[in-house]
């Protein structure tokens, strides 16, 4: 059987996994195009109008696979560690998709959730190994081999990659010897996505600097950032991207941050506010933030990209760390 | 200590109560207003959700009269709501405000948790003694139900337009008025019965709509435009899906009966949403079946601009509305909602639903008289 995977949220997290998984049971994986215009409007018109830019490119990546697989395979991650949640949206997001896409090939679903306990993570494998037909046996063989090639990415992007030059094969990484640090900030599935993210990453390090991504910070490095909260964050997610940041700023690792968010997210929106509020007290970093969303348009993005390098220039030259308070703007 | 909290619709009357039940000291926010709004707005982060921004609001018009501790709940996630404490210290922190921010969580524990948790309010009262005022912080927030769900049933039948309103007008200034629990609740029996004494129509047949969507917007009638109000004058009836009198029984008083209920109601989502999403997504999609069940006219789903899990609701809600033939409408609002859209949007969706209504009439009568 096609098992269709969405190039789209948490593929970009789990891909080598759910890859795996799937070819280990013996099926073809087939992926959605990347993200394109085209891919864009379908997800934009056939999603509601209030969902954030991710998820409705979800929604377009999915059409796209119509009629490239036999299944649609749709992850229900309500929680991927336990005591923790991610966003609402993922926990509904097979609903959403059920009932937005008209027309939708039969769809397959993963239902996560180690919320209670994280041996919830093998049951929910092989649960869906059953939809799929496979006994315990063999799904056990495949989530095993699966979990390798997860664990192995995981130890790649902590050396510094991003998640495509694992994923693509593609391992550039050029590190540019006494480039500036630039340390870019978002959910996998806006940053690494090149066309939502006005291919952010590269733009940067044309431009001569150095990036480094909340990927490749280590867990240990997270948790400990966040510890000083006074109340446990519980998005995983937005965990990741508050405390990588916070150990970015704290221990100097960039010249310059940018949060990349997509306007409509819940979870930014907080994230955001404190790693601004936390870096104007503390550390005084070159910050800004760019928002992103289908009406953001090439040139103002660049013009946006052009003024905070400058920005840092400037600031570096006068040696006057001037703060980057209310520089967030939103971009169309 | 002066205590404060957010505003969000009657609950600060229970809040009252058992804060001054336990003799601490606290200053009830003012009712929401615009100004409450623009500072808010203001101070937030421009995408957080609305609640938290009039929240903000709220306690910066209490703490210019004196407050100086916030208390509010919390919640472990998965939604923003959970979070907003911990966003809220830190913007007023940067505004220079010396205040402690208290967040209760919901207890996972019951009742017993939630009177501990108290307790470190209020050192000084017995363990019976908070018992004793939590409960009668219940009661009010019954009693007050009570007198909304009158509310309701009046509006909509009243032979002179406008008396209802009026008499809430006066309530809403009365009970500002009232210290302790038992003046409050001589004057919420006042008002029940002036309320009563109202002239209705009984023979009128109202259009029946209900109301599911976000909690705080639809408690908070500031926020919600008095959506209840605007319908009522139409001369429809309005059943709501959440109260702030079911969240309690469900969350803190132990209500088995409740619970059995809205847990037989939360059924009825199985077929579009099985689980719970965070907020009360899962709530409107229940609701909104349980209403068409009950044969209702029409849904109403108000959600704040953004609010995560009611965009996963609002995206199943046409294929409910298809499959459970009942119509249903959205309304989002923000700081930039404005009073005459708004306005418009109802009407327009009221209008359809009397038409319908007649329809089927018609309809009836026609087998009838082809029988
Ligand atoms: S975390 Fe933000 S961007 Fe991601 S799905 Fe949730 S709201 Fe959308
Ligand atoms: S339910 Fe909606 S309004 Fe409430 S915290 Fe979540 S996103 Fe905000």
């Amino acid at each position: 059987m096609k098992i269709g995977i969405p190039r789209a949220l948490l593929y970009y997290n789990y891909f080598p996994m759910w890859q795996t998984f799937f070819e280990e049971l013996g099926h073809e994986v087939v992926t959605s195009s990347p993200t394109q215009k085209d891919i864009v409007n379908l997800g934009v018109s056939s999603c509601v109008d209030d969902a954030c830019f991710p998820v409705k490119l979800f929604h377009g990546h999915v059409i796209d696979l119509t009629d490239k697989a036999d299944v649609i395979f749709i992850p229900r991650l309500t929680s991927v560690s336990q005591g923790e949640f991610i966003c609402p949206k993922f926990i509904g997001l097979p609903e959403m998709v059920k009932n937005s896409v008209k027309g939708l090939t039969p769809v397959l679903i993963l239902d996560l959730n180690l919320h209670k306990s994280e041996h919830n993570l093998i049951k929910a494998y092989i649960a869906m190994a059953k939809q799929l037909g496979a006994d315990s046996r063999k799904a056990l063989r495949a989530f095993r081999r699966a979990s390798l090639r997860q664990k192995e990415y995981e130890f790649k992007l902590k050396s510094g990659y991003t998640p495509l030059e694992i994923i693509n094969s593609k391992q550039s990484n050029r590190i540019i010897k006494g480039g500036k640090v630039i340390g870019v900030i978002g959910h996998p599935y806006l940053i690494y996505d090149s066309h939502a993210s006005m291919n952010i990453i590269e733009k940067i390090r044309e431009r001569g600097y150095n990036v480094i991504v909340p990927e490749n910070i280590s867990d240990e490095q997270i948790e400990k950032q966040v510890s000083n909260l006074p109340k446990k964050l519980f998005w995983t997610y937005g965990k990741r991207l508050l405390g990588s940041s916070f150990f970015m700023l704290e221990n100097k690792k960039v010249d310059g941050m940018i949060f990349v968010s997509s306007f409509a997210c819940g979870i930014d929106s907080f994230i955001a506010e404190l790693v601004q509020r936390f870096n104007s007290r503390k550390w005084n970093i070159p910050y800004t933030m760019i928002t992103l969303d289908e009406h953001t348009g090439e040139a103002g993005f660049e013009t946006r990209l052009e003024a905070f390098l400058d920005m840092m220039k400037w600031r570096e030259k006068s040696g006057n760390y001037l703060s980057a308070h209310g520089a967030s703007l939103y971009l169309y | 200590m002066v205590i404060t909290f957010p505003h969000m619709g009657p609950a600060y009357i229970s809040i009252k109560a058992l804060f001054e039940e336990l003799g601490l000291k606290i200053i009830v926010p003012p009712a929401v207003s615009k100004k409450t709004l623009e500072i808010g707005t203001k101070l937030s982060p421009e995408l957080a959700c609305l609640p938290l921004k009039i929240n903000m609001g709220n306690y910066i018009e209490s703490i210019e009269k004196g407050a100086d501790t916030i208390v509010i709940t919390g919640s472990c996630g998965p939604c923003r709501f959970g979070y907003y404490g911990i966003v809220q210290k830190e913007i007023l922190k940067d505004l220079g405000y010396d205040v402690d921010v208290i967040i209760l969580d919901p207890p996972k524990n019951g009742i017993k948790e939630f009177v501990a948790r108290i307790r470190k309010l209020a050192g000084n009262n017995s363990v019976n003694s908070i018992l004793s005022a939590v409960f009668k912080a219940f009661r009010v927030t019954e009693e007050v139900d009570e007198l909304i769900e009158l509310c309701l049933k009046t509006r909509c039948r009243e032979i002179n337009k406008g008396e209802t309103d009026r008499v809430m007008y006066k309530f809403e200034k009365a009970i500002r008025e009232t210290r302790g629990v038992s003046e409050i609740r001589r004057c919420i029996a006042e008002y029940k019965e002036r309320l009563r004494a109202i002239d209705i129509d009984k023979e009128y047949q109202p259009l029946k709509v209900g109301l599911v969507g976000e909690i705080y917007t639809l408690i908070e009638p500031f926020v919600n435009l008095n959506v209840e109000r605007k319908l009522g004058n139409m001369g429809v009836e309005v059943y709501r899906g959440l109260t702030l009198n079911g969240w309690v029984k469900y969350h803190l008083a132990p209500d088995i009966k409740f619970r059995l209920r809205e847990k037989r109601i939360l059924k009825k989502a199985d077929p579009y949403l099985g689980l719970c999403i965070g907020g009360h997504a899962w709530q409107t999609v229940a609701h909104t079946v349980n209403f068409a069940d009950m044969g209702l006219n029409g849904v109403i789903q108000i959600m704040p601009f953004g609010c995560m899990p009611e965009i996963v609701a609002e995206s199943i809600l046409p294929t409910i509305s298809e499959q459970e033939g009942i119509p249903a409408m959205t309304l989002i609002v923000d700081e930039m909602t404005g009073e005459a859209g708004y306005q418009t949007r109802l009407e327009a969706f009221i209008d359809l639903l009397r038409q319908e209504e007649e329809n089927k009439k018609n309809e009836y009568k026609k087998v009838l008289s082809w029988n």
